[in-house]
């Protein structure tokens, strides 16, 4: 597509450091790419390195087929909402938004009633009618989201970067705002590659995901491919939703330290077996039983003391013990079944489906 | 029913149990006035009474030798009918114009250099403790400094010489005019360097970075968002360096040769000569134009809303 984002072995490196090493992807245009990767992963400095405020210390970035590296930042015709918003603290809303288009050393709008008309459609379009007047200061946090998204989709990029864009918003908002963001989107048919530390943000927003861990893509899939066959374990460990047991393979086998869990027949495999070979299983996809109940064949089961549960209204967190102190956490949806009662430092049997585990062996 | 008797009973059990909240009268509502007096008491003292005390006295009246409580308006009128006198007030507003247009033209781009392109903070700090250096010795030798690399024999004149850039040395730069704003504003020239950088280091390079995203070049960036940010502390050095400039006599004797007579020197002079009502009327309309220039200052930015 004219529109696609092609990073080809994007290096950089501070020192010692290597933030990017050797990123290669493909980014689609007319998208929801989000980002995903803990603090540290290198996923600011990406964007960074593909808005231009960073140059790559190897490697090219392409938009559309040209080349961006060596361009000016503000050349590039890509856009970036800020974590923080940044926005121009001594300029009303309106003049806020309104800054790129009269401001932009290429194209600039000059007639005041074109910049105005321009305005007023992207004040409408991000839901801010009536504040244009304001101060920056004399709006509320979400508002200023706003502003920010708006100042930066006015110039019409083909690509926006936002970093961590609703990391400041309380979480009501953040959800709400998800929904926005992808209207908007939608609306407007450009990429955006939207950076999260959040798994629950990236999955629901992005139409594909981006894994990013120390520096190099991790994984880059649809987000249920993500979710239910993560291709490492370090992949499921950011997704917070797998309890990962290490061991090695042992024939039909996962041979862990804490117990052997048999290998089905249909057990996803990942390929990242030389770098840490797991067992992993989705928190939900276990069930509580007593102690002494029978296993059945095609079940994994391992034994474990029961500590604490955590009650978040349509879901349940039950954190058990194993022999050896690793905590299992069971996640239980009340919708379709109630609440247990568990007695504390009392022993159950935790069992799943062995068809359901990923395995990296 | 057990909701009504415990809606019925839980209020007055409250009220038997719980006293009302009693206001908070205690010693610290006097806390504020104990923080400020010492300064309210130094100023009045020191500042305001002196400031009322030279107004009166700029009234009484003035013989050769001795000077008498009655109240007149004679130093008045001989200072407005003198020409020596008014032309040391343009001289004096001239001067101060030149250096604040010299100190911010040389103190906005060093500080916009330390402020907001050094990004290092402990090289920032160094290199504005760098522009303090020349206050480490006294203002005496700062001034007299100047002599020898402004003088016919001095450093200048023998580098454009040997230079062949010039047959003979340039007389008009020591002992001139020129040379007063030339010490002025190299003295002066960190009192605009400071506040403006310390503006500038305030501005989230994040802000700068977003413009140049939104496709502004440069000089854009610079007249609409880093000018407009740091104008609170081009107000603030504008202010010190006027207050400063508009009251200075010591650059303007030692580098004129006593040719240059700022407001200053005619006080100086005054005083010298015994003079005190006159001396006193100098003093008011120095002070008059000081307060005219800070708030008109004050006036360009909202520096409570700023700082």
């Amino acid at each position: 597509m004219a529109d696609d984002l092609v990073l080809d072995g994007v290096t950089k490196r501070y020192g010692a450091l290597t933030p990017l090493d050797r990123i290669s992807v493909t980014i689609p245009g007319n998208t929801y790419v989000s980002l995903l990767g803990p603090s540290g992963s290198g996923k600011t400095v990406l964007l960074r390195v593909i808005a231009g405020f960073e140059a790559p210390d190897a490697g090219s970035v392409r938009l559309g087929g040209r080349r961006l590296d060596g361009m000016a930042a503000h050349l590039r015709g890509i856009g970036f909402v800020f974590q923080n918003y940044a926005l121009f603290p001594h300029l009303s809303v309106r003049d806020n938004i309104g800054f790129g288009l009269a401001s932009r050393a290429v194209e600039p709008v000059r007639d005041p009633a074109a910049l105005r008309r321009r305005v007023d459609a992207m004040i409408a379009l991000v839901g801010l009618e009536g504040l244009g007047e304001r101060g920056v200061h004399q709006i509320s946090g979400g508002q200023r989201q706003r502003v920010a998204l708006a100042r930066t989709l006015v110039t019409e990029p083909r690509l926006v970067l936002l970093d961590e864009p609703l990391g400041a918003l309380d979480a009501n908002l953040r959800t709400r705002m998800r929904g926005e963001l992808r209207r908007i989107r939608e609306q407007l048919g450009v990429t955006f590659l939207h950076v999260t530390g959040s798994d629950t943000e990236a999955l629901a927003i992005g139409d594909q995901v981006i894994v990013l861990d120390r520096g190099t893509i991790a994984q880059h899939d649809l987000p249920d491919t993500v979710y239910n066959r993560p291709n490492s374990a370090q992949v499921a460990r950011f997704l917070n939703c797998y309890n990962i047991f290490p061991g090695r393979r042992d024939g039909a086998r996962f041979v862990s330290e804490i117990a052997a869990f048999p290998l089905a027949e249909s057990v996803a495999r990942g390929d990242g077996a030389g770098r840490e070979p797991a067992y992993c299983i989705r928190q939900d996809l276990i069930e509580i039983r007593a102690a002494d109940a029978p296993v059945a064949s095609g079940e994994a089961a391992l034994p474990a003391e029961f500590i604490a549960s955590e009650y978040s209204g349509a879901s349940i967190a039950y954190f058990f013990r194993t022999a050896r102190g690793e905590t299992v956490e069971v996640e239980a949806h009340l919708s379709h079944r109630r609440p247990v009662e568990l007695e504390p430092q009392r022993r159950y049997t935790l069992a799943w489906d062995a068809g359901r585990a990923v395995v990296f062996a | 029913m057990e909701h009504t008797i415990t809606a019925g009973t839980a209020p007055s059990l409250t009220a038997e149990t719980a006293p009302p909240a009693r206001p908070r009268v205690s010693r610290r509502s006097l806390v504020p006035y104990v923080l400020i007096a010492p300064g309210v008491i130094w100023m009045l003292v020191f500042l305001v009474l002196p400031i009322l005390m030279m107004v009166y006295v700029s009234f009484w009246t003035q013989t050769t030798f001795a000077i008498k409580p009655i109240l007149t308006t004679r130093s008045w009128v001989n200072f407005f009918s003198s020409t020596t006198y008014v032309a040391s007030l343009w001289t004096t507003l001239r001067i101060w114009l030149i250096v604040l247009a010299a100190t911010l033209v040389v103190g906005y781009p060093t500080a916009l250099f330390v402020g907001l392109f050094v990004r290092n903070k402990t090289l920032s700090t160094v290199l504005l403790v760098l522009c303090v250096i020349p206050f480490w010795t006294s203002f005496l030798i700062r001034v007299v400094a100047w002599r020898p690399m402004l003088g016919e024999q001095g450093a200048i004149n023998i580098i454009l010489r040997s230079l062949h850039l010039i047959q003979h040395p340039i007389s008009a730069l020591l002992y001139t005019e020129l040379s007063v704003v030339i010490g002025m504003t190299q003295i002066y020239c960190v009192f605009m360097v400071g506040p403006i950088a310390f503006m500038l280091s305030r501005i989230d390079p994040n802000i700068i970075e977003a413009a140049r995203d939104l496709g502004a070049g440069f000089w854009r960036i610079f007249a609409r968002i880093i000018l407009p940010l740091s104008m609170p502390g081009v107000v603030v050095g504008a202010i010190f360096v006027s207050v400063m400039v508009l009251g200075e006599f010591a650059t303007s004797a030692a580098l004129s040769g006593r040719k240059v007579n700022m407001l200053g020197n005619i006080i100086l002079t005054q005083v010298g000569s015994l003079k005190w009502a006159f001396a006193a009327v100098v003093g008011v309309v120095l002070t008059i134009v000081m307060g005219i220039v800070v708030s008109l200052f004050l006036r360009i930015v909202d520096l409570r809303r700023e700082l």
